[in-house]
């Protein structure tokens, strides 16, 4: 890289600069949030050229990957402005599952150990953080979601030791029999959980001032109070991804690789399995911890019902759509989790079924079973799988 | 003697040993499945719960109870078949997650099906023998003309299928494809239409469980009839091990038995949590199951 | 080579998504339109919605009430509808919360009710479950949208001081109690009581009203529904047995329908007598019947005392020629309905509160808001709807109607009153429980 690019990049970095900031300043109305777009979108400008620099993922992977991912915050953050507030709920509802659908397609796809019990860890965090926040209600949003992790890490923990030894169908029979008998584990402690009814937070969710004067006044609450969760959300879904790429690159991750592979040949080399194994399992059950407990925040209710062992097989069923293994794969599957039911609502009123009748309440049902039938028969990599190969197929062509 | 079998203990132990052997069946079901294609089959429950939808459906139509048995249990066998070519065929040597997530899928589809043609509301089946418990000196024991009948039948099954594995050539031919295609095949046995029956046998054995199930007048038969039993069946086999069909029957009996007593004596909250906490103690000593021989690993 | 891919993947990744941003925050900012004066009500037709459990383990003859009263929306559409407007009655599903592999990838109650705000809907009306519901109040509240005659029994609905848009609609279980209370203080004097309630406010309102009421049982076992479930039912096999050597004479069960049958049958099995009562909730012959259809013995429910506070389907009252016309007529939700078909319980539940909303919107006038409907509903008596008792809610009582009488079920389909007296109480401890004073009238001529 010559000087003369390396100072052409520093001024066109300093000209966008300048461009967001005085575009911020016109197109809002008050100096709050004039403020605040115009650091968002300098944040941007700079990810963006941060990312720009030659040999950067390379030399300084680390730094590559947080420009990436605060670039791509700040994007999102920016649209939940404009976003309804259902749109932002969905978008809440579903960054929060691409959180737990990365810790179990990094358990799964990177170290290759079979896990059922996902929807009981998201319980974990649900109902830590709803516990906590009825007895301590001063506490800060982000302490609370680090207990529910700290909390899912630890049961991880619990149940992971005797899994290091389990192959395949017998740890799916584990994590399955934990995931049944999580509501009766939740029952046993009624009057920590709220038995049946579960339990509520103590107060909504309310963003801080200067979130709020970004709006015009009279806007409703539930506008601006969606908005604040969506962005709670993403946030902790950028920070999750971030640590995850970082993990997958590290030794640790090529460790777990390993094992998935060849669990002998990686023993010989010197890995510890039942070490990496339990790291591996504390670390997809903190994930899960962190997605219940931003679901809990999110419906401001934890419900037992909620996390019973179907969702475990939606979570399984996320994961493999979107990609065994993958980051952008759980983000698909994000996606995918909060808007498929609008989509098949759709479908099904295009196929003219009666909306009450048997078939169309079954929809749901056929079109995600069906799908996960395809999917693993015809492209068992999923939508972020079948889209690599196909960039890899249109490269080797342009190559060749 | 008459106080005795009316105990509370007696009570507990034979209302165990009656759903113990169901568990046992199923669990019988999911061994047979993973010694022929090494596949575990989480649509254990769900694909005989159509069978029996197909064959009580003809109820309705004036046919007898027994004809219907008899059709549905053809019906789980053609299931079975039709799964094993269709859907599982491709999946031999894929990795681990890519049969179970295939059957998970294969079990949401069975059931949003079933509860579409026939919806949920549960449907009473004809008891062919009084479910009335026998009455010995004015007290209820815990026997009745049902549950003998259901024992019987279990009992029978498990022998017609250790017999037809131990004693026939089609049982040798079978335990040859699951040990060693390659050689099998060389020696003339039809690997393939081996493994279909496996499934076949399978899913008819489930029916056989299902029909018993349904039978019972508690739920009736519903979409999500064997849902819980199969988590339960699952887990006597996961503890008996895999590979032994043995281990699969005992343990759900003895399974069976003890939560019959956690249900009684602690509450019914406590079931669930007993059977996980056999779970994992039976898996922290065994790991591949209490009655599973060690094999070598190949590397 | 690959750095400059990697670029270019980024810039247009994020150039995507920007621009997705944008398109949905223009779509959503269209879509959003201008804020109507109240939301949900055009000059032609007023939108309402509801979750109801269409499809899981709790829609077995739940999902018929919400179809009931839609049929007694379009019956009033098809006569020009109310002051003009006719009523648009969006139903979503939220599997009550339990989201078993009948229910996979549906959404949970709180989209659902996110998604009937963004219609947006006027208010729901009907949205079925007590768990389910207390999971949305908040979020109602928060935007200001009514939560009219929530389907459950429980004693949450009456709480006008935090939540001023919030109403019930059926009888309490606590004051269904008190009346059963009553019952068996006069039928069976000094007898042994047993109790089965499930481990939520249902069982906890119920037994809390038989003491009230005067009986206290001598033993109280709660079941759990997610054990009853996973067990196929014989998880409360134990209890009936508790019972049977108990000897009680008198066993009260407040269970939904599944725990009900679950119970008859071990005590079937068992050899178990008793006299049984049961709460309206899961008592409704039909409903109850099904597992035991084509069995050499009779349905073991007949010969039960239970409760109810709409018209039985064998007395004389001219509902239930209306409801069986009403039914017959919406072949969308009731394909199979004719003039001999059974009304079941739940069907005159739907029924109910459907034709409750029908008159409130006719007494609300042609020019109504949020606010102006919430008075209506706390100043005007409703004494022409299908419940015997009329609909009364105050600025201090959101409960609904609190009364109604005994029945016995008579067959496999039909339930008879007891003694034809219609009684009324409080949900407190102390309130006595009295002949009802004031009776519902029939049907206004305008609907029939």
């Amino acid at each position: 890289m010559t000087i003369s690019s390396n100072r052409r990049h520093v001024f066109v970095t300093a000209v966008f600069l300048g461009l967001a900031v005085v575009a911020s300043f016109l197109l809002t109305s008050n100096g709050h949030s004039a403020l605040v777009l115009g650091l968002m979108t300098a944040l941007f400008v700079i990810g963006v050229s941060v990312l720009r620099i030659p040999g950067l993922h390379t030399n300084h992977p680390v730094v590559a990957r947080g420009a990436l991912t605060v670039a791509a915050l700040v994007a999102t953050l920016i649209a939940t402005y404009f976003l309804s507030a259902t749109t932002n709920f969905n978008l809440a509802t579903g960054a929060a599952m691409s959180i737990v659908l990365l810790g179990l397609s990094f358990l799964t796809g990177a170290s290759g150990q079979i896990s059922l019990g996902n929807s009981a860890f998201m319980g974990v965090g649900a109902f830590a953080m709803a516990i906590w926040a009825n007895h301590h209600t001063t506490t800060p949003i982000v302490v609370s979601l680090l207990i529910a992790v700290i909390a899912g890490a630890l049961v991880g923990l619990l149940l992971g030791l005797p899994a290091t030894r389990l192959r395949g169908p017998y740890l799916a029979g584990m994590t399955l029999a934990f995931a049944v008998a999580f509501g009766a584990i939740l029952a046993s402690f009624n009057s920590w959980t709220g038995g049946d009814a579960g339990l509520q937070l103590p107060t909504a969710v309310t963003p801080p001032h200067w979130l709020t004067s970004l709006y015009q006044s009279g806007t409703s609450l539930l506008t601006t109070n969606t908005m604040w969760l969506a962005d709670i959300s993403i946030v902790a879904t950028g920070v999750a991804f971030f640590f995850m790429g970082n993990l997958f690159a590290s030794r640790t991750g090529r460790a777990m690789r390993l094992i998935r592979d060849n669990d002998v040949a990686a023993e010989l080399v010197g890995v510890s399995l039942p070490r990496t194994r339990v790291i591996a399992f504390v670390i997809s059950s903190a994930y899960a911890a962190l997605g219940g407990a931003l679901w809990t925040l999110i419906n401001n209710s934890v419900s037992p019902s909620t996390y019973s062992f179907a969702l475990s097989i939606t979570i399984l069923s996320l994961v493999v759509i979107g990609g065994i293994g993958t980051i952008p794969g759980a983000l698909i599957g994000g996606l995918i989790y909060a808007y498929s039911s609008a989509v098949i609502s759709w479908i099904v009123t295009q196929t003219g079924l009666k909306p009450q009748g048997n078939f169309a309440s079954q929809m749901n049902g056929i079109i995600f079973g069906v799908l996960l039938i395809v999917v693993m028969l015809f492209a068992p990599m999923g939508i972020s799988g079948a889209v690599l190969r196909a960039w890899r197929k249109r490269r080797s062509h342009l190559r060749g | 003697m008459d106080s005795f079998l009316t105990s509370r203990i007696v009570t507990d132990i034979l209302s165990g040993l009656t759903n113990g052997v169901v568990y046992g069946l199923v669990a019988l079901s999911l061994v047979l499945v993973w010694r022929s294609t090494r596949i575990l089959n989480f649509a254990q429950g769900a694909m005989p719960m159509f069978a029996t939808y197909l064959g009580m459906g003809l109820l309705s139509y004036h046919f007898g109870y027994w004809a219907c048995v008899v059709i549905s249990i053809a019906a789980g066998f053609a299931i079975g078949g039709v799964t094993e070519r269709v859907l599982v065929r491709g999946l031999y040597g894929k990795p681990e997650i890519n049969p179970i997530v295939v059957m998970v899928g294969f079990l949401i589809v069975l059931e949003a099906v079933a509860a579409a043609i026939w919806s949920t509301l549960p449907r009473g089946l004809p008891s062919p023998f009084s479910p009335i418990d026998w009455q010995i000196g004015g007290k209820p024991f815990a026997m009745s003309d049902f549950s003998v009948y259901e024992i019987v039948t279990a009992l029978v099954v498990m022998t017609a299928v250790a017999l037809l594995f131990r004693f026939t050539k089609l049982g040798l031919q079978l335990r040859a494809a699951a040990l060693a295609p390659e050689v099998s095949r060389l020696l003339g046995v039809r690997v393939g239409r081996m493994l279909t029956l496996g499934w076949m046998l399978s899913t008819a054995v489930g029916t056989i469980t299902t029909v018993l199930v349904a039978s019972n007048f508690f739920t009736g038969l519903t979409p999500q009839v064997m849902d819980g039993i199969f988590a339960f069946g699952f887990i006597a086999a996961a503890v008996g091990g895999l590979d032994s069909p043995v281990g699969a029957i005992i343990s759900g009996v003895v399974m069976g038995i003890i939560l019959q007593f956690v249900g009684d004596f602690l509450n019914s909250n406590a079931i669930i949590l007993v059977a996980l906490a056999i779970l994992i103690v039976s898996l922290m000593v065994r790991p591949n199951g209490i009655f599973t021989k060690s094999t070598a690993r190949r590397v | 080579m690959g750095i400059t891919r990697k670029r270019r993947l980024v810039t247009t990744s994020t150039a995507f998504m920007l621009s997705i941003g944008m398109i949905t925050a223009g779509s959503s900012v269209l879509s959003a339109g201008a804020a109507t004066k109240t939301p949900g009500v055009t000059k032609t037709q007023i939108t309402i919605g509801a979750t109801v459990p269409l499809t899981g383990i709790a829609s077995s003859g739940y999902s018929d009430v919400a179809k009931a009263a839609n049929a007694v929306f379009k019956y009033v559409n098809a006569k020009g509808g109310i002051n003009g407007r006719k009523i648009r009655f969006v139903m979503k599903d939220d599997c009550y919360g339990t989201p078993g592999f009948g229910c996979t990838g549906n959404p949970s109650v709180v989209a659902q009710t996110h998604a009937l705000l963004s219609i947006p809907v006027f208010a729901t009306v009907g949205s079925l479950g007590t768990p389910t519901q207390d999971a949305v109040r908040s979020l109602l509240k928060a935007n200001g949208v009514p939560q009219l005659f929530v389907n459950s029994g429980s004693r949450d609905w009456n709480n006008p001081g935090t939540y001023p848009g919030l109403f019930g609609w059926q009888t309490s279980y606590n004051e269904e109690s008190k009346i059963f209370a009553q019952y068996i203080k006069a039928t069976y004097p000094g007898a042994s009581v047993c109790f089965l309630g499930q481990g939520d406010d249902f069982g906890a309102d119920g037994l809390a009203g038989l003491i009230a009421g005067g009986v206290t049982p001598s033993d109280t076992q709660l079941y759990s529904v997610s054990a009853l479930v996973a067990s196929g039912g014989t998880s409360v096999a134990p209890y009936v047995a508790k019972f049977q050597s108990d000897k009680c004479a008198v066993t009260v069960l407040d269970t939904i329908p599944g725990a009900t049958d679950a119970v008859l049958g071990a005590a079937l099995q068992m050899g178990y007598t008793t006299h049984w009562i049961i709460s309206s909730v899961g008592s409704d012959p039909v409903t109850v019947n099904l597992p035991f259809v084509g069995k050499p013995f009779p349905d073991p429910e007949i010969g039960a005392v239970s409760f109810s506070y709409l018209p039985a389907s064998t007395s004389s009252s001219p509902w239930n020629a209306w409801m069986t016309k009403v039914l017959k007529t919406d072949h969308a939700d009731f394909p199979n309905f004719t003039s001999t078909s059974p009304i079941t319980g739940n069907m005159a539940y739907g029924i109910g509160w459907g034709v409750a909303f029908v008159e409130a919107l006719k007494v609300a006038g042609k020019n109504f808001t949020r606010a102006s409907f919430l008075k209506t509903l706390t100043t005007k008596t409703f004494s022409q709807t299908p419940s015997l008792v009329p609909l009364v809610y105050t600025r201090s009582n959101h409960q609904g109607l609190n009364g109604g009488y005994l029945t016995k079920i008579i067959s496999a389909t039909q339930t008879q009153p007891i003694n034809g007296k219609i009684y009324v109480t409080d949900s407190t401890s102390t309130g006595p429980v009295v002949p009802a004073k004031k009776l519902s009238t029939g049907i206004p001529a305008w609907l029939k």
